[in-house]
């Protein structure tokens, strides 16, 4: 067989594996997308009601509060305390698999003060005890999102009182954490 | 609430438990399907209601099913409720023979498990999955659970030797249970703790191992199954309550707390009247909040519960309190066979409850709590069920 038969064979396999790129998750529903291009231009926009007011998350069709359908995304505060913080050491999907292989990924669950809990990736480097990976509950943070390089917005944990003013702060954690570069496996096809 | 008399449980068949399988769900659930009715003595033209529950059934239905299995249901049900499906299955099938609507009811919950297909199922779950959980690591369920256990060992205390509890003493009766996955391996408490990390404190055997198989049982009316002659046992009451207690930032408990004392004041007992505890054991701690929930302690009290009770089958552990708990090794040994693992408990009762369980027997059973969650959507899980079963004795 061939070279270029064996490479064939192997892209109608479909493996991740043995793909040289991997990326993090690219699916997402219409109002995931919304999330998305809501946040190209701002540190976080979350949706509000232009009813009751409720600010929600995760995006909905319409608001959990009063069932409104009329939501508009504004800007909101990502300040807020750490739920719950873990690392993973095992995933479902190939590019947090490959991150995992180099150190485990740490995720936590946030209650922003806007009364939202949120997932998000944790910068784990921004806060003083980065010897202990699992921070607090409890931990006051700041969420910001930041576009990952399946080009969706991602939310991001850090520190409180990390500067994430500027759009360069925010990409240097991003792209500290991996999120903005695919995971790349040199034997790959 | 209305009573649950006049109908009874009967024939579970629990089919074909496999790590993966090439095998469809269409198959998994027509073969338990089959045993059903043999077990019963009954053809497919005797059942006049469907209930299916399985993850894996694609472009496929309940209703499609009907075809495929070339049956004529005049009621059908499609419960995609996960660990819950299984008691939600039971209650709307007591119902419609209460109602006349149907006399026999087959009730069935089956996966396959093709190779990666669970990835998908974990990337697709739910809409809230898709935008807001599943891109934080793809950890699938551990991610939320990792979350939970973690909340629950801060704020209780709870230790990774109170979770082996749970574990160990399952492991024990899967190895006397013969379709058990893991049958045939023993677990140590220096196995269970020396296991490798998954995700946050949980680790390798914490976590259930996703599998194929079929779980399933026949409803029908006390008056039929008398005329079968088939052993049988009873609803005592039933409930069910789902998203309760969304004010909580964290999931440490379910709504199980809003209706324990009803189920309990309908089957005019307590919980220690209860022979046999069956909860859905997703992950451990899922276990000790259902304990908690069902009044067999205080919240919080979880840990302490399980350190002072003996959950072996035949009771041959040290501690004094005796509470037979997944009798046959549950989800965590026994393996979790997409929505079958929602039937799994029922299925596991009615062989105690009928004498019919083989080497995993226990002993005088008359009554068993069993007990459903389900539905990881995002941060927790939102279903909620429990039943207490009886035997025909009582
Ligand atoms: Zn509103």
């Amino acid at each position: 067989m061939s070279k270029w038969q064996t490479m064939r064979k192997r892209l109608k396999l479909n493996r991740p594996s043995r793909r040289r790129y991997a990326r993090p998750p690219r699916q997402r529903t219409p109002v995931g997308m919304d999330f998305t291009a809501a946040n190209l231009a701002v540190p976080l926009a979350l949706q509000c009601c232009t009813d009751c007011g409720a600010v929600q998350y995760p995006p909905r069709e319409v608001c959990a509060n009063c069932l409104c359908g009329s939501l508009k995304w504004r800007p909101a505060s990502g300040n807020g305390r750490v739920l719950a913080s873990v690392t993973l050491h095992h995933s479902l999907w190939e590019f947090f698999k490959r991150r995992i292989g180099a150190a485990p990924w740490p995720v936590a669950t946030i209650r922003l003060d806007c009364e939202v809990t949120v997932f998000a990736h944790v910068a784990a480097q921004t806060f003083d005890n980065t010897a202990r990976r699992d921070i607090a509950a409890g931990t006051a943070v700041t969420v910001f999102s930041h576009s990952d390089c399946s080009r969706n917005a991602v939310l991001i944990a850090v520190a409180a009182n990390t500067p994430i003013g500027t759009r360069a702060q925010r990409s240097a954690i991003a792209e500290q954490l991996g999120l903005t570069q695919p995971a790349e496996f040199t034997g790959g096809i | 609430m209305k009573d649950y008399s006049g109908v009874v449980i009967a024939a579970p068949i629990s089919f074909g438990y496999a790590k993966q399988s090439p095998r469809g769900a269409n198959w998994f659930i027509g073969n338990t399907l089959r045993e059903m009715l043999r077990s019963a003595g009954l053809t497919k033209d005797d059942v006049d209601g469907l209930a299916i529950s399985s993850f894996s059934l694609g472009a496929d239905s309940a209703i499609t099913l009907t075809q495929h299995f070339q049956m004529s249901p005049r009621w059908i049900a499609q419960l995609p409720y996960g660990g819950a499906a299984g008691l939600i299955a039971l209650r709307r099938a007591a119902r419609a023979i209460q109602a006349g609507d149907a006399e026999v009811i087959a009730c069935v919950g089956g996966d396959g498990a093709a190779h990666r297909s669970f990835e998908g199922i974990a990337a697709n779950f739910s809409n809230f999955t898709i935008d807001a959980s599943f891109p934080y690591g793809a950890g699938g369920p551990n991610t939320a659970f990792s979350l939970i256990t973690q909340h629950y060992m801060e704020r209780f205390g709870a230790t990774r030797e109170d979770f082996a509890r749970i574990a160990l003493d399952q492991r024990y009766n899967a190895n006397h249970y013969p379709a058990a996955l893991l049958n045939h391996k023993p677990l140590s408490l220096e196995q269970y703790l020396s296991a490798r990390r998954i995700a946050g404190p949980l680790h390798m055997f914490d976590c259930v191992m996703p599998c194929a198989g079929g779980e399933g049982f026949l409803m029908l009316s006390e008056e039929r199954a008398r005329h079968l002659s088939i052993p049988c046992c009873r609803i005592l009451s039933a409930g069910e309550l789902h998203n309760a207690h969304r004010e909580d930032d964290v999931q440490l408990r379910g709504g199980w707390t809003e209706y324990a004392d009803a189920l309990y004041d309908a089957a005019g007992i307590g919980p220690k009247d209860i022979d046999i505890l069956q909860t859905y054991d997703d992950y451990p701690v899922i276990s000790m909040l259902q304990m908690e929930d069902l009044g067999f302690c205080a919240k919080g009290e979880g840990p302490a519960f399980v350190r002072d009770t003996d959950m072996r089958f035949d009771s041959s552990g040290p501690q004094e309190r005796k509470l037979p708990h997944n009798t046959s090794g549950g989800q965590l040994s026994v393996g979790q066979a997409g929505s079958a693992a929602g039937y799994l408990g029922i299925v596991e009762s009615i062989r105690q409850l009928t004498g019919q369980a083989g080497p995993n027997q226990v002993s005088g059973a008359h009554r068993a709590m069993v007990s459903g969650f389900g539905m990881i959507n995002y941060d927790r899980g939102l279903c909620s069920a429990a039943a207490i079963l009886g035997s025909a004795e009582t």
